[in-house]
This record gives structure tokens, sequence and C-alpha cells, in this order.
């Protein structure tokens, strides 16, 4: 039986600590979630599990007890770590076949017929079958994840360690992700753990460790975590109560309210934990804005534009509006040409084909787009933030980029940061900060110049629950206060349902363009908005 | 302008922060050019002398009494040929020298005498000029004047002693600069277009063309620094290096010449897509721009073509004016042509850089 | 150590240096480098640009006038300047040398009277500015000689009878083919072997390392035989450019040259790998070891000056490096041809050997299987 005990296992960095002493048991054929915000210590214990870390403590697993990366070196052949980070393992030249065989040839695999059946399984399973000659630079992000899984899965690692494997992976590779895995444990009695942001996973799981501040501060199953919430759980307040969080259409409280109790999900737990170590969130506020009315209600309007790279094409005449105080969606798998588009109209690839008119102008060259800058903001993926310097220098540096005038700066940044709620923060190096907090002062740079639209590109990839949620409340006061136009990506799909419009793109061509509402009202047997993008996506 | 500067001391305060570059630009400025100009010397001194003496030896000891600290080292005394063989090719000795038996008789009856030396050419600019050397010596011992009354009076314009120090320590400065402000200009361009910031700088209210140039510009400050720093501790400072034209003009040079290696810097990242390329470009394209500079060869004494091809190299410019000024003391007046191709130069490069990558669609 | 896993690794890299166009740097740049330094550095000066003034129009300066137009090494104009002027053209860098030749030059040197010379060179490039002033003396000195000197005088004066052991025709290329040879590879398989691991670090590949059981040992071998590999074949290229290109003589034996490169390269890439283990960012694991390294190979390479003539603590300095032993057995190699028959080539081959064992040692030993 494959057993893993950790015994009062604690990770330093040169400075902090990345996981304060923990201990946890775990069985082979059991998925363990590991749960909590950036930052919680998930993938220190990970690494730490799998020998890539020196730790104080000691861990046991199969037989063998270590204490040191040294030590960990005979159960390595054992155990299978992917690290955080979309296709972080793998080598942008190499191919899918040369990937399988590189892991299976460092992991000192006899590649006799059973590992050729198995290989093919999985290349089978991972839906690579067809791609194996490509390049893994040349994958799209749900592809390489699922690469960097089977290249996992290789040597039939009896413990599998895998650092939000989901991560910035649409709704219907999660959903292939899972099958391999679920197959793999089934079969193979592999021990699981998993850490991940989405909390409809870490239901399915066998058991969820919380991890906060690198402490584990709760553990059972999903089903019992939620149970442990259900009388905090209320439908939503229409006003706010005193020491509670109204979100997502729920109130959270510690005190009893008389609201009618609603079902918590696993969502829950995270807000009532934070209400238990911060009180409620701090009331986000937007900073005041006069509307300016004389914006045309037609922010951005695309006919047919078209993008290809030599023979695909990644963008098939898509036709899209975007109007003033409207946040539209723009969903679809990776690779189904989101990016594409996005930057498209931000004039940072050139358009092949089409028409587009931003704020009523058309654009034809980059001198049209000049006077436009101004009203623009751009969240790109990956927070594109300069990491040498402090939040404020980043700040500073950008509303001066702005044009912003030198005495306003200050202020504006002290407000910024009071209002989106990371202003102890402020003399932080963005390396040092939790995704959360990183995004939401990188959409405060994006927005200091009051732009009327903002393009974001899935600004909520790997930010926990309650950063996301506060993220939204966010944008909706955006949307309300300033009238802007919003347009964003994103794959979690329970975020769709804040979206007043939704574009869903598939290999590069639109295949729907509804409020969420009628979408809804024509798929009736959806359950929740992932449903609705499956059905899309796998009918023919 | 506000952008401008913000851009400059952003640029700055990231340098300053990643220490591993900061520590390797200090040594590059210091030590580095210190090294050089320490531990080359073309000239040929302490040259190790073996000698086989078959002759009574009164005359063959009053030359080889002549032959003496810097130049030569203490002569060692071989009995045999092959003896005296082996230390050459040990490298042990770089000049052999042979008295045959019948020399003293010949030099008093005056008929022919001969003297034989054996020279490691394998460092054949040492063996040349230790040959010159022995030339003199025999010239002086044998009081020749006398018999020819004409004295050649060599003047050694800008550097009378021909200290290697100064011309090494120079030439390193002048390359480093080179080395410093490309790569350090290219790294700065790719490291945004691979985080993706560069995206970001492109849909800033501020003219793209304003953000390369304020990059670059940053960059060129780092160089300056480096340069006064330089200039100031160990040109002046160890090597006492003599300055015969004006210092503010070779930093007005300076300036500019960074500003076109930074515009080279920006031409590779603007082809490259990141760290990888610019590291094999950056070679590729600046060893042949310092083979066309006349850093080694000078450029009226190269193959027609390459003369020709030697007008696209901004480092030629940059040399001859450096050493203009530094040995040669021309006024400011004549420095003209060096300023103009190092600027024209910078301006291409920069053209393009903004075309390539300063522009949305 | 297991062959297999070394064998992936080794497909791996050497797919990624293919793919992505670094096979151009690592035979591009070596030759490159041979071939423009080969042509670049020469010690022999020619066309010096030379400005005679020739104040006394006698026959005796027209000879000499005429020796300094026939010479190859100078490209000679007589014109009549002022002496100032004519400083003013090496101050603008207009000539490099200035040869004044006197009034009643001829009658003195008929008479037996004193007559001078002038002779100004521009000094800024003192290895030029020295041959120059060697070319000069001798020409005047063999022109004056020529006229005022008997045949008995003449022939009481000692002759030299110089010879060149090894390069008997004093070529440039000779002497620097092979230093740019050690310098290029010490340069190269540094610079390759430091990028390999770096870049691994920095695109987070290193947790395949890190996480499974391929061993230290593995990693480097992995890491380290490419390079090897590819830089051996660097051993060939440069060594057909220098007899074919650069017609250098080989005298020695081939094994000893191959093999003794072999060393130096796992020397140089073991520098590599001791500049990636302290650094995390490509740009200055590459800056850096072009900066450690090609200054010391420059300086002991012996391609500017022999050992044996530098001062006596930079001669302990370089015999700290490893430059000079290779460089030694290299010149024997080409020009001289004792091979391993010479006690020092076998001592300098065993120090190369030790070198490379101790610097991979310390290399390994500093390489940590773990996010540091």
């Amino acid at each position: 039986m494959n057993r893993l005990q950790v015994r009062k296992v604690s990770v330093t960095y040169r400075k902090k600590t990345g996981l304060k002493p923990v201990s946890l048991e775990a069985t082979g054929g059991e998925i363990v979630g590991l749960i909590g915000a950036d930052g919680a210590g998930k993938s220190s214990l990970m690494h730490a599990i799998a020998g890539a870390k020196s730790f104080d403590g000691e861990i046991k697993f199969d037989n063998h007890i270590y204490s040191s990366p040294k030590e960990a070196e005979k159960v390595k052949g054992s155990i299978g770590l992917m690290p955080q980070g979309l296709g972080l393992i793998l080598y942008e030249q190499l191919s899918v076949n040369e990937h399988l065989d590189f892991f299976a040839d460092i992991r000192g695999i006899r590649q006799d017929s059973a590992f050729k059946t198995y290989r093919e399984r999985l290349l089978h399973m991972a839906g690579l079958s067809d791609f194996t000659e490509r390049q893994a630079g040349k994958l799209s992000g749900g592809m390489m994840q699922k690469l960097a899984l089977i290249c996992t899965l290789l040597h039939r690692p009896k413990l599998l360690l895998l650092d939000e494997p989901t991560t910035g992976v649409d709704p219907l590779s999660r959903m292939e992700l899972w099958d391999i895995l679920n197959d793999i444990i089934a079969k193979e009695k592999t021990l699981c753990i998993v850490s991940t942001a989405y909390m409809a996973e870490a239901t399915k799981m066998d058991r969820v460790f919380l991890f906060e501040d690198g402490e584990i501060i709760d553990k059972g199953k999903a089903g019992e975590l939620i149970e442990k919430v259900r009388p905090f759980s209320y439908e939503a307040a229409p006003e706010p109560f005193e020491k509670s969080i109204t979100i997502h259409g729920y109130t959270y409280s510690l005190k009893p309210l008389k609201l009618k109790p609603k079902e918590p999900t696993l969502d829950a737990v995270f807000f009532i934990n934070f209400i238990k170590k911060y009180g409620p969130i701090p009331e986000i506020s937007i900073v005041h804005k006069d509307r300016d009315e004389d914006v045309p209600a037609t922010i951005m309007e695309a006919k047919g534009l078209t993008k290809r790279f030599g023979e695909f094409v990644a963008n098939d005449h898509i036709d899209m509006e975007l109007n003033r105080g409207e946040i539209l969606g723009l969903l679809g798998a990776n690779g189904a040409g989101k990016t594409t588009f996005i930057k498209m109209l931000l004039g940072l690839l050139p358009i092949d084909d089409g028409e587009l008119f931003l704020l009523g102008e058309r654009i034809k060259s980059s001198d049209d787009r000049q006077i436009l800058k101004a009203k623009i903001g751009y969240v790109s993926q990956h927070f594109a933030l300069y990491k040498g310097m402090s939040v404020r220098e980043n700040l500073r540096y950008f509303a001066n980029m702005h044009h912003i005038e030198s005495e306003r700066i200050s202020g504006l940044i002290r407000e910024y940061a009071n209002t989106l709620g990371f202003y102890r923060y402020l003399d932080v190096l963005p390396t040092d900060l939790p995704m959360g907090i990183n995004q939401r002062f990188s959409v405060a740079a994006a927005i200091m110049h009051e732009p009327v639209v903002l393009f974001l590109d899935e600004p909520t990839s790997g930010v926990d629950v309650v950063a996301r949620a506060v993220f939204w409340e966010m944008l909706q006061r955006l949307k309300d206060e300033w009238n802007i136009a919003i347009l964003i990506t994103t794959h979690y799909m329970s975020e769709a349902e804040f979206c007043d419009r939704v574009v869903l793109l598939r290999d590069g061509k639109k295949i729907t363009d509804d409020t969420v509402k009628n979408l809804y009202q024509i798929h009736p047997d959806a359950h929740n908005f992932e449903d609705i993008f499956l059905d899309y996506y796998n009918s023919n | 302008m506000k952008a401008f500067l913000a851009i400059i001391r952003k640029e700055l305060l990231e340098f300053l922060r990643s220490y591993g570059l900061l520590i390797v630009v200090l040594y590059s400025f210091t030590l580095d050019v210190y090294i050089a100009g320490n531990g080359i010397n073309l000239d040929a001194r302490n040259v190790s002398v073996g000698v086989i003496d078959y002759s009574p030896g009164f005359i063959s000891n009053k030359i080889l009494s002549d032959l003496h600290y810097p130049q030569f080292q203490e002569p060692v005394f071989f009995t045999s040929q092959e003896k005296l063989n082996l230390a050459i090719r040990n490298k042990e000795i770089m000049v052999g020298i042979v008295f045959e038996s019948d020399f003293e008789k010949r030099y008093h009856t005056g008929n022919n005498p001969v003297l034989n030396l054996l020279l490691d050419s394998t460092a054949s600019t040492q063996s040349y000029l230790a040959l010159n050397y022995i030339r003199h010596i025999l010239m002086r011992f044998q009081d020749t004047s006398s018999l020819a009354p004409a004295e050649i009076q060599i003047h050694k314009l800008f550097n009378p002693n021909t200290s290697y120090s100064h011309f090494m320590a120079l030439s390193e400065f002048l390359s480093i600069i080179t080395l410093l402000a490309v790569i350090l200009t290219a790294a700065v361009f790719v490291k945004e277009k691979e985080n993706g910031t560069w995206d970001i700088m492109l849909l800033m209210p501020t003219d793209a063309k304003a953000v390369i140039l304020a990059k670059s510009l940053s960059q060129v400050i780092i160089v300056m620094v480096g340069t006064f720093v330089c200039v100031g501790t160990v040109l002046f400072g160890i090597f006492d290096l003599p300055i015969n034209g004006s210092l503010a003009a070779f930093m007005l040079l300076t300036f500019f010449y960074a500003f076109t290696s930074a515009g080279i810097g920006l031409f590779i990242a603007s082809v490259s897509r990141n760290i990888m390329q610019v590291a094999q470009l950056s070679v590729l394209i600046m060893m042949p721009l310092i083979f066309l500079s006349g850093a080694w060869t000078p450029v009226y004494a190269m193959h027609p073509i390459l003369e020709c091809l030697s007008i696209i190299s901004p480092l030629r410019y940059y040399i001859q004016g450096s050493e203009s000024v530094f040995f040669r003391g021309t006024a400011l007046i004549d420095l003209w042509e060096y300023f103009a191709g190092v600027i024209v130069l910078g301006g291409v490069m920069f053209w393009y850089g903004f075309r390539k990558i300063g522009k949305l669609f | 150590m297991r062959i297999g896993v070394i064998k992936a690794y080794f497909k791996k890299e050497l797919l990624d240096i293919y793919r992505s166009k670094l096979i151009l740097m690592v035979y591009i740049m070596p030759s490159m480098l041979l071939i423009l330094f080969g042509y670049g550095i020469k010690t022999e000066v020619t066309h010096t640009r030379t400005l005679i003034i020739d104040n006394d129009q006698s026959k005796a300066s027209y000879d000499l006038v005429s020796t300094f137009e026939h010479s190859k090494y100078f490209n000679s104009e007589v014109k009549n300047l002022s002496e100032n002027r004519a400083l003013d053209l090496i101050k603008q860098d207009k000539k490099d040398l200035i040869i004044i030749i006197p009034e009643e030059f001829e009658k003195h040197l008929l008479k037996g009277l004193k007559t001078s010379v002038g002779v100004y060179i521009d000094g800024s490039f003192p290895s030029r500015a020295k041959t120059t002033e060697n070319y000069v003396n001798g020409i005047i000195y063999d022109t004056i000689m020529k006229r005022s000197v008997s045949k008995a005088e003449s022939k009481a004066l000692i002759t030299i009878n110089a010879r060149n052991l090894f390069n008997q025709s004093l070529r440039d290329e000779d002497m620097i083919v092979p230093g740019v040879i050690s310098l290029v590879l010490l340069i190269a398989p540094a610079v390759l072997s430091a990028l390999l691991i770096v870049k691994e670090k920095e695109n987070g590949t290193i947790f395949n390392f890190y996480s499974s059981s391929v061993k230290k040992s593995e990693f480097l071998a992995a890491k380290l035989l490419p390079v090897l590999l590819l830089h051996g074949i660097n051993i060939f290229i440069l060594f057909l450019w220098a007899i074919y290109l650069f017609e250098l003589p080989f005298r020695g034996s081939f094994l000893l040259y191959t093999f003794s490169s072999l060393i130096y390269i796992i020397i140089s890439l073991s520098v590599g790998l001791l500049v990636s283990i302290i650094t995390s960012s490509q740009i200055v694991a590459y800056v850096l070891t072009l900066i450690i390294t090609i200054i010391p190979g420059f300086l002991y390479s012996g391609m500017l000056m022999p050992i044996s003539s530098m001062e006596e603590e930079s001669v302990i300095v370089a015999h700290i490096y490893p430059v000079m032993y290779y460089t030694h057995i290299l010149y024997d190699v080409f020009l001289v041809g004792d091979g391993l028959s010479a006690s020092k080539n076998v001592l300098y081959l065993i120090i190369l050997v030790g070198y490379a064992a101790i610097l991979l040692t310390v290399g390994s030993l500093l390489l940590k299987k773990r996010i540091a």
C-alpha cells in the first residue's frame, strides 16, 4: 500500500516562511486536494514531498523515510511532480513524441510493448494522438497541460503531485485532464495530491486540505467542510449587515442573521475563513469620475475581423460589438483565438481582413490609434508588471506614462490602493505578493487614466476565490459608476454569469453571441454555464 | 517629457536592483580594464637569453654585458647546441646566441665576424624586436656612428615611452563600452518582449519612439557612469593616462557612441525573440564590426573592399576619435568626421528599431 | 550512471540546439572569430602613411626617398611642408610617419660631418610605432652605410646570422592562429554550457531534473556531453581553417592536438558550469562568461606576448590559468613538433587533465539538485 506520511514538515525560503510545520497522511487511490490562497504553502509542501526543496521535518513514503532532497532520491522514481505554470516542464522546441521519449528515458522506462500500449492510451486520452509531431511551443495552453500531465504519468508514479494543473486551462481540456487522472488512479491505485483554484474540482476529491498562511487550517471531505459553513450562508441580503460579506448572491455571516439560509458551495469556506481572520471584506469602491457623455454608445465594432498565421486561420471573419456600460465575456477553449482577437483590437497584431471601428472611428493605420490610446485600458495575461519595482513604483511609472500630472499621482495611488484594498502592499515587490493582489493593482495601473474601455485577458487565472470575487465586484462598480465598456476573457465559467453578454469562440470562429439569460433559455438542461459551454463545444 | 523621465528612472531602478548585472558591469569597468592594461606588454622585455660560447670570450663577454634589464634577462650559458635547442623548445629561452670558436679572431682581423642567433619565433613580435635590440647593441659596440655620421632623431609623438598599458587599457575600455551598450540595451528590450510588457508600452499614450529613446538613454546613462568611473579611477587614477585633447570632447563622443551601440542593441532586440538569440546575434554582429573598426589593423592597411565596408563600423570612428583625443590631442573641430560617422550610423539603427518594434498596426 | 538517461537528455539538447538555431552560434562563432582574428591581427606593419620632407634635394636624399617609395611597408608621399604643418597632419590622423631630411644632407655625409634625419612617429598604437621605428631605423642606416662605409670597413663589422626557429618567415598567422584557437575553445564551450543550464533554470524545466531520479552526475553528463561533442567537431574545423586557409605547418601529433583540445573544452565547459551555478538569468550568465574568459584567454594565449617576457606577478597569474598550458601544447603541435617526447608537454598535459578534473568536481559538488 502506498502510504504517505508527512510529519511536521516546514519550508523556509531565504527570508520568509513558505510552510509552517504541517502533518498529513494519505493512501494510494486517494485524491487529496490542496486548496487555499496563492502563497498559502501548497506549492512548498509539494516541492518538499517531491524532494525538490530542502525542508525540516520528516516524510515517509513507500516505506522510505526522508528529511532532505538527497534522502528523497530513492523515492523519486515513484513520484511524479507537475509544477505550477502552463507547460512549465515542457521544452518549446520538442515535439509531443519527443517529449514522451525524453520522459520515458530519463525515468529509465523499458520501451516494451506494454509501455507502448500505455503510451498510446495516454496520448489518446489526452487527445494528442493527432499532434504527435507538433512542437510544444506551438500547442495551446490546454494541450500543453495535458502533455505535461501524461509526461508526468509516463513512469506510473505511485505518488502524483499536481500543482494547479488546471489553472489557465479551458473547461473542455480541464474535463479531459480529470478524465485521465480518474482513469489512472482507478487502475494504478495512485495517490494523487492536487492543488486547484477551481472549487468545483475540489468537491470531487476524496479529501481536501485548506491552507492559509503556511498552515493547514481545515481538512476533510469537501462535503464536511461545506457542512461546517452551512450555518453561516444565507441568501443575499438586500442591504449589507455588520461583519458580513455579501457577494455573488450569498451573504456570509458568523452571527446568525434573519435571512433565508442558502445551500453553500466550497467557495463559502473561503469567505467564512476570511471573515474569521480579517472580518468583512473592506468595501470596494471606485475613485469618482464624471461620466463623459460624449462617448458613443458603441465602443468597438468589428466587422469580419480575420487573422491568419500562414495556413492557420486564428480568427475567421469575426463580427462583434462592444457597448458602453457593458461587460462582455469572450469565452473559448485555449487556442480558440481570444487573445489574437484582443491583440488585433489593440493593434498589437495587424488585421488581415475586415474592418474595425473604435469609438466610432474606422481604424486603418496606427495613426488612427494614437488619440485613442488615452481612452483604452489593457491588462494582459500574467499581468505584465515590472518585477524589480515595488507596487508603488510600478503605479507611479504607469501614471507617468499616461501623462497624469505629478501632483495628482501620489494622491491617486493612495486612493486606488485604498479603494481596491492593496494599501498595505504598496512598498512590496510584485514577486513577493499573492496573485490576487497583483491582479488588482495591475487593473489599477490600467484604469488610472480613466479609460472608457477596458480589455482584460484572463485576469483571474490562478487567483484565489476571495480575490476573484472582490475583483468582479470591482468590475461591476467600474461598469456602474464609470459606465465603461469591459471586454474580458476567462476560463472560469462561473464568471461568465457575471457578464452581461457572452461571445463564444471556437477554432477562430464565433459560434454564439448572446446574453447569459438567453443562453440559459436556449439550454434549459444546463445546471451552470460550464454545461452550456460544453454543449457548444461537444456539438459539431 | 515626464513619461520620458519616468522610463529612465524605472530602468535605472531595475538595473540597480539586479545585483548580478550590477556587479558584472562594475567589474567590467574597473578590474577588467585594469587587468588588460596591466597584463599586456607587447614590448620585448625580459627576453631570456641562452648562450653557447666557443670563442675565447673577451669580445663575447663584452657584447653580452650589454644585454641587460629591462630588455634582457641575465644570459644563461649552455654547453651544447642540443641543450640550448631544448631550452628554446620548452620556451625557457627565447633568444640563443652562439659564438663560434673563430669569432674573436675574425673580429680582430676584420674578416667577416658572424654572430649566430637562434630565435624562438612562435612569438614573432618579440623575436623581431629582440633581434633589433641586438643589432643596436652591436652598432653601439662597434661605434658605427663614427663611420657614418648621420644620426636619426626619432620622436615618438604622444606616447614617447611606448607605454602599452595606456593603449591596452584604453582599448579594453572601448571594447567594454561597446559590449555593454549593445548587450544591456538589447536585453532591456527583449526582456520586455518576453514578459509581455512591451505590448503595454506600445499602448501607452506616450509616443513609442520616445519610449525607445528613453529606454536606450537609460542604458547609455549606465554606460556613461561606468565611463566616468573607469576613466576616473582606472585610466587616470591607476594608469595615469595622459590626455592631450579635451576630456569633454571625449565624453561627448562616448555619449554618442554609446547611443549608437544602444541602437545596435535595439536592432538586435527587434529581430530576436529571447535572450538566447540576443546572445548569438550580438557576437555575430559585434565581432565583424570590431574587425572592421581598425582596432587590430588600421583601416588604410586593409583590403580595399574591407576598407570600404569599414565605414559601417561605428567603432571605427569611435576608436580613431578617442585615440585622437587622448594621444594626438586633436582639436574638437577636427573630430567632426568621427562625430558625424557615429551619429549617422546611430540614426540608421534607431530608424530601423522604430519601424520594427515601435509601432502598432 | 544510466546510459539511457544521458542519451535522452543528450538527444533533447541536440534537438533543442538545432531547432532554436543555437547551432549557428556553435559553428559560426568559432570559425568567424578565427578568420577575423587570423586576418585581423597583423604585427607586420604595412602601408604606413608616410610624409617625407626633402630639404636637400640631392642624390643621396633621392636615394633615401626612393627606398621608402619602393618599400611595401610605407605609402610615402614627398611634399614640402613646414614641420608644424606636417605635425598637424599626424594630429589629424592623416599621416603616421614624417621623415625630414635636413639641408646639406649629402654634403655632410660626404664630408663625414654630423647630420641628423628627423623622424616623427605617431605613437598612439604602441606596437605599430615600435615596429615602424625599427623599419625606419633599418632603412636609413642601410642607405647611409652604403654611401659612406668602405668595403674594408664593412667587412670588419659583425654581421648577424639569425635563424628563426619554428616560424622561419616570421609569419603572423603562425603566431596568431594557434592563439585564437585556444581563445575560441575557451569562450565558446563555456558560453554554451552556461546557457544550457541557466536556460532550464529560467524556464522551469529544471524541475524535470529536481523531481526525477536523474542523478547529478547524469544531469551533468547530459548537459556537458553535447557541448563537448559539438565543440569537439570544432576542433577539426578550426584545424582545417588553420592548415588550408592560413597555411600553418602542422609538425606535431594530431592525436595530441585532439586529445589536449578535448581536455581543454572540458575545462571551458566546466567554467560555464560554474557560472551557471551562481547565476539564474541567461543574460547575466552570458555577459559574465564572456568577460571572465575573453581577457585571460587573450592575455595568456601567447598571441600577444610570450609568458616569459611578462612581469613576475603576471607570470604567476599566467600559471594559475589553464590557458598557458594548452597554448604551449598548441604551438608545439603546429610549429615545433616535439610532442610527448618533450617532458614539458607531458607535464602540461597532465596539468590540463588535473584542471579539468578539479573544475568538473567543484562544479558538480556545487550544483544542487533542489530549489535554491
